[in-house]
Order: structure tokens, then C-alpha cells, then sequence
């Protein structure tokens, strides 16, 4: 199944996302950078929009990128239900695109942060999160824009239509102010599309996926995404 | 054909054709000091007329929204149907008329930029000046279209002070009215000929309606000469003016503003207790090379909402430099 990793000017995660990805069973990452367009998206089965600094978050995290021609084909891509995974930059240009709802405003800190968190992982099962619902995992951040507001309707159909699939927390999986890193509207650390194929996410899956970065807990996001789209 | 209005010295009729056009009739009365000096000089509105045809057509070919649509007959023009702003719009380079009676100013200092001064239509009271402030404040325009009429006018300022420098003639002042058309846009209304503008030739000699105010020779003569070198002047040769506009992107209230909150912390440090707040948002400075219109600012509200601002967290306004 072809994965298209995609690459914008900046985007600096493409290498580490490609390389997570080529060790599940199935998958085919390749590079699409977004200077090829709509072309870049023909056979593709799924698409990683990873982290980095697209056009070096001039004007908004993300706002520029969002506005690139490739995204139409990311659009018709997540209409069709294929899986869509946007890390961290990615996230943030997912909801520039207005793919998924909310935005992400800076760190409360007014820091960039980079470190380890805990994520609380929802009970409800989610395409992404097959088989560790309910769990606690350890992945790293690293932002300078991670605090995720939306609007209070947003907020409300998330949590009515159980679109959170990550928290932040603490080891022991308490959901407290104490242990959001960046000031996000209830601990959010990544959220999903009413469909439930579009995930976006501040943490990165792919710098735990295997033991000696520190942990492989995001593997199984991967391994979902990438099961995902067979 | 019926007759919608009646100034001093045009009619306003109904196009018979369409309900959202007007034909505007030139009379050969002249007018002065609120109608208190009159007259009739045969062959005057032919003039006034095919001067504002001549320089309708110049403005709008330079990107200027009028309501000009075309020259009917000598002294009628086929014009948009628009709703007439209560102001009258005036620009100056150099001292002259009501400016000098006001201040005392010695006619003809030139100023060191245009100067745009309002003044609210009201026969009764005489057409008095009027401050930005007062004309917000008594309801006649708001704020952002006043902002605009300012710019217009000194985007006119300019694309006819160029084209009458190039035949040594100098634009001293003149009178814009603007109004609203149907789909919502702000065009120049009214007429643009020597009865609403000031031209001196190189020795300030009056070439414009001061000829009548002041007794000083032919008017129908000094307007047809005017037109004559006006006419000589190439429009090609007049570049575009760049124009800017101010978008001003704010977090909106309620949302947390970290970049102002360590540049107000930081501010503390530095001694400056008194500082309440600071919230950092963002400027962007768009130049154009042609006069802003109402259409344009439609598109910079659709640019404002696609990609300058992020309308879930920030909010934004648009200022015309000026």
C-alpha cells in the first residue's frame, strides 16, 4: 500500500517518518514533495503529513502550506475515507485546511518545548488506536505551537462524538492541568475527523517507534495508520 | 423622461431604459457663493459636460471607480444610478478659496502634502466644514468608507495633477462627491469639470469657475481653453501610484497571548510598571500599483479570512494608508 509522506519547504521529519513506516509489514512510504501537486497524489493509498516548520511557520504554523495545490488532494483523499495522519506541523496544517477543527495557538509557556509526555489513549476505539485503547504511552513533543484551542461547539461535539483520542497526562494516567505541557483545551493531544480517517496530533508516533529512541509506544499508532489503509 | 433631482446647475433624470441607470443634464447656469452670484452662459454645460466625460474616462482607465457609463448628448452623460453620500469630499495642494477666508492663509502657499477636508451638503447651514469625528459621530459616514472616500480623493489628487503638470497647469483644489451604487460600491458621483476644481496656469492665473466668482474674463473662453490643453496631455505618460492598505491581525479577547505576556513581563524588568497588557498580533502592509476600489477591499476581506488571519482565534481590520 503506497503511503505518501509529504514534503513541504521545511518540513523536516519526512526522513524519520519514511523510516518508521518501511519497517511495518505492507507499507510503501514514499516522499511526495508538495511541489509536484495533485500529481504527486495519483496511487496513493494514504498519506503522513509530518512535523517540521513548513515555509518556516511564516503568517501561522502550518497557514501557508495549507493553501499549497497538493492539499485539494489531500482533501478528496480524506473525503474518500482513506487514512490521513497529520504529525504535529502536520496537525497544524490540518487544521489550517480546516480538515480537522480548531487551531493551534502558542505554547502557554511562550517556550518551544521539547520532551517526553504521557498520553492518556481514549477507550473508544478509534482506526489509529486498535488495540491500545484504554492505555497510557510515552512519546516526545517538540513545538512552539502545540496549545490547542477550538470554539465551545467544537469542543462540545468532540467530546460528545468521542473524537479525543489523546490527553495529555501522567504516567499514572491523571488528567490534569499539571500535566499539559503547552496549555491545550482539556489536555487535547490529538483529535480525529467525524469520519474517524483524519488524525492529527502534537506528539510524535514515529521518534518512539523503536527501543533504543527511548521507547516504542507510537508504533502502534503506525502499524494502525498503515493497517488502515490496506 | 423623469426627473429624479435638481441641483444649481444639473438635472438628475431617470434613464427610460433602466431603473439603475441615470442621465445627468449640464445647464448653462453658473453659480457661486451658494447660489448667491448666478448666471446663464450659453454653451457652459456643453463644456462641464464633455470635460467630465473626457475625465471620467481618464479616471476609470486608471482604475478609479466612478459612475460614468458614457456621453449621451452635448450636455448629458449616462451615469450609475447611485446613492449620493451627504459629503463633499475636498482636496487641496495649495491655499485657496474658503481655506484662505477660514485661517486668514495667503492664497496660493503650497502645502507640504494634499490636504482632504470634508464638508457636509446642507444648503441651510451653508455646506460647513465637518471633522472625521463629527461626520462619524452624526451618522453620515462610517468610519472604514470615510477612510476610503479620503483615499480616493488622493488617489484623484494625483492621477489629475500629473496629467495637468504635463501642460504646466496646476491643480490648486477640487470637490468630489461620491456615491453608493446598487451592488454596494463607492464611486465618484457628481461631475469633474472647472466648476468643481481650481486650475492656475503657470503664472496662477484662474483657469476654473474663479473666473466667474471674481469677475476676471470670458468663462466659457478660460473653459474651452482649459479643455483644449488638457486634452494635449497624455494619459499613457501618468504611471500608477502605489497604494497601501494595513491589515491588523489581534488575538481575539478571551484568547491567551503568551508573546504579550513575556514582552509585558519584559517591559516589567525594564522599570515599566504601569503596562497593563500587551497583546501581540501581527501587521501586514499590502502595496498595490493601482487605486484601491470597493472591489478590491471585498477581495482583501476574502484574503483576511483565507489566509492573513485564522478567524477561530484572531480577529481583523483593515486600515488605507493615506
Amino acid at each position: 500500500m503506497t503511503i505518501a509522506v509529504l514534503r513541504f519547504p521545511g518540513t523536516n521529519n519526512e526522513n524519520d517518518v519514511l523510516r518508521a513506516l518501511s519497517m511495518i509489514d505492507g507499507a510503501n512510504p514514499i516522499l511526495v514533495p508538495s511541489r509536484k501537486g495533485l500529481a504527486g497524489l495519483e496511487e496513493v493509498d494514504a498519506i503522513v503529513i509530518p512535523g517540521g516548520f513548513s515555509y518556516g511557520d511564516y503568517l501561522r504554523a502550518g497557514a501557508v502550506a495549507s493553501v499549497e495545490t497538493i492539499t485539494e488532494g489531500v482533501r478528496d483523499l480524506a473525503e474518500d475515507g482513506k487514512p490521513v495522519l497529520g504529525i504535529c506541523n502536520g496537525f497544524q496544517i490540518l487544521t489550517e485546511m480546516g480538515l480537522l477543527p480548531g487551531v493551534l495557538l502558542p505554547n502557554k509557556s511562550a517556550r518551544f518545548i521539547c520532551k517526553w509526555v504521557y498520553l492518556k489513549i481514549s477507550d473508544h476505539p478509534t482506526m489509529f488506536t486498535e488495540g491500545i485503547e484504554g492505555s497510557i504511552i510515552r512519546v516526545p513533543i517538540a513545538h512552539a505551537e502545540g496549545n490547542y484551542y477550538c470554539s465551545e461547539e467544537e469542543r462540545e461535539s468532540l467530546r460528545d462524538e468521542l473524537r479525543i483520542p489523546f490527553q495529555y497526562c501522567s504516567a499514572s494516567g491523571e488528567l490534569d492541568l499539571a500535566f499539559n505541557p503547552n496549555g491545550s483545551l482539556d489536555n487535547i493531544a490529538g483529535i480525529i475527523n467525524q469520519k474517524g480517517n483524519v488524525l492529527g496530533m502534537m506528539p510524535h508516533p514515529e521518534r518512539a517507534s523503536r527501543p533504543v529512541l527511548g521507547s516504542s509506544d507510537g508504533l502502534a499508532i503506525l502499524e494502525n495508520f498503515v493497517r488502515a489503509t490496506k | 423622461m423623469t426627473l429624479i433631482n435638481e441641483g444649481k446647475v444639473k438635472r438628475v433624470l431617470q434613464d427610460p431604459n433602466s431603473s439603475e441607470r441615470v442621465i445627468i443634464e449640464f445647464t448653462d447656469k453658473v453659480t457661486a457663493g451658494d447660489g448667491e452670484k448666478k448666471e446663464e452662459f450659453t454653451g457652459k454645460g456643453a463644456v462641464a459636460c464633455e470635460m467630465s466625460n473626457y475625465l471620467f474616462g481618464y479616471l476609470e482607465g486608471k482604475g478609479i471607480d466612478t459612475h460614468y457609463v458614457k456621453k449621451l448628448t452635448d450636455n448629458q452623460l449616462l451615469c450609475k444610478k447611485v446613492t449620493i453620500y451627504p459629503v463633499e469630499v475636498v482636496c487641496r495642494n495649495k491655499a485657496a478659496g474658503s481655506f484662505c477666508r477660514r485661517y486668514g492663509t495667503k492664497k496660493g502657499i503650497e502645502f507640504s502634502e494634499p490636504l482632504v477636508e470634508f464638508f457636509v451638503k446642507d444648503d441651510a447651514f451653508h455646506d460647513p466644514l465637518i471633522t472625521a469625528g463629527a461626520i462619524n459621530r452624526l451618522g453620515l459616514v462610517n468610519r472604514q468608507d470615510l477612510e476610503f472616500l479620503r483615499s480616493v480623493a488622493l488617489s484623484v489628487n494625483y492621477y489629475l495633477r500629473e496629467l495637468l503638470q504635463q501642460r504646466k497647469l496646476i491643480l490648486v483644489d477640487f470637490k468630489l462627491e461620491f456615491g453608493r451604487t446598487e451592488k454596494g460600491y463607492i464611486v465618484i458621483a457628481d461631475e469633474i469639470s472647472p466648476d468643481s476644481m481650481r486650475i492656475w496656469d503657470s503664472s496662477s492665473t484662474s483657469m476654473d469657475k474663479d473666473v466667474f466668482r471674481e469677475d476676471k474674463g470670458d468663462l466659457i473662453a478660460t473653459y474651452q481653453k482649459v479643455f483644449e490643453e488638457i486634452k494635449k496631455a497624455k494619459p499613457q505618460d501618468v504611471g500608477p501610484r502605489i497604494e497601501r492598505m494595513q491589515v491588523i491581525v489581534e488575538p481575539k479577547s478571551g484568547i491567551k497571548n503568551p508573546p504579550g505576556e513575556v514582552t509585558k513581563k519584559a517591559l516589567e524588568r525594564l522599570g515599566f510598571a504601569d503596562v497593563h497588557e500587551v497583546r501581540m498580533g501581527k501587521i501586514f502592509t499590502i502595496s498595490l500599483k493601482r487605486p484601491i476600489t470597493s472591489e478590491i477591499l471585498n477581495q482583501l476581506a476574502i484574503m483576511n479570512v483565507k489566509l492573513l488571519s485564522n478567524p477561530i482565534s484572531e480577529n481583523h481590520k483593515v486600515r488605507i494608508e493615506s
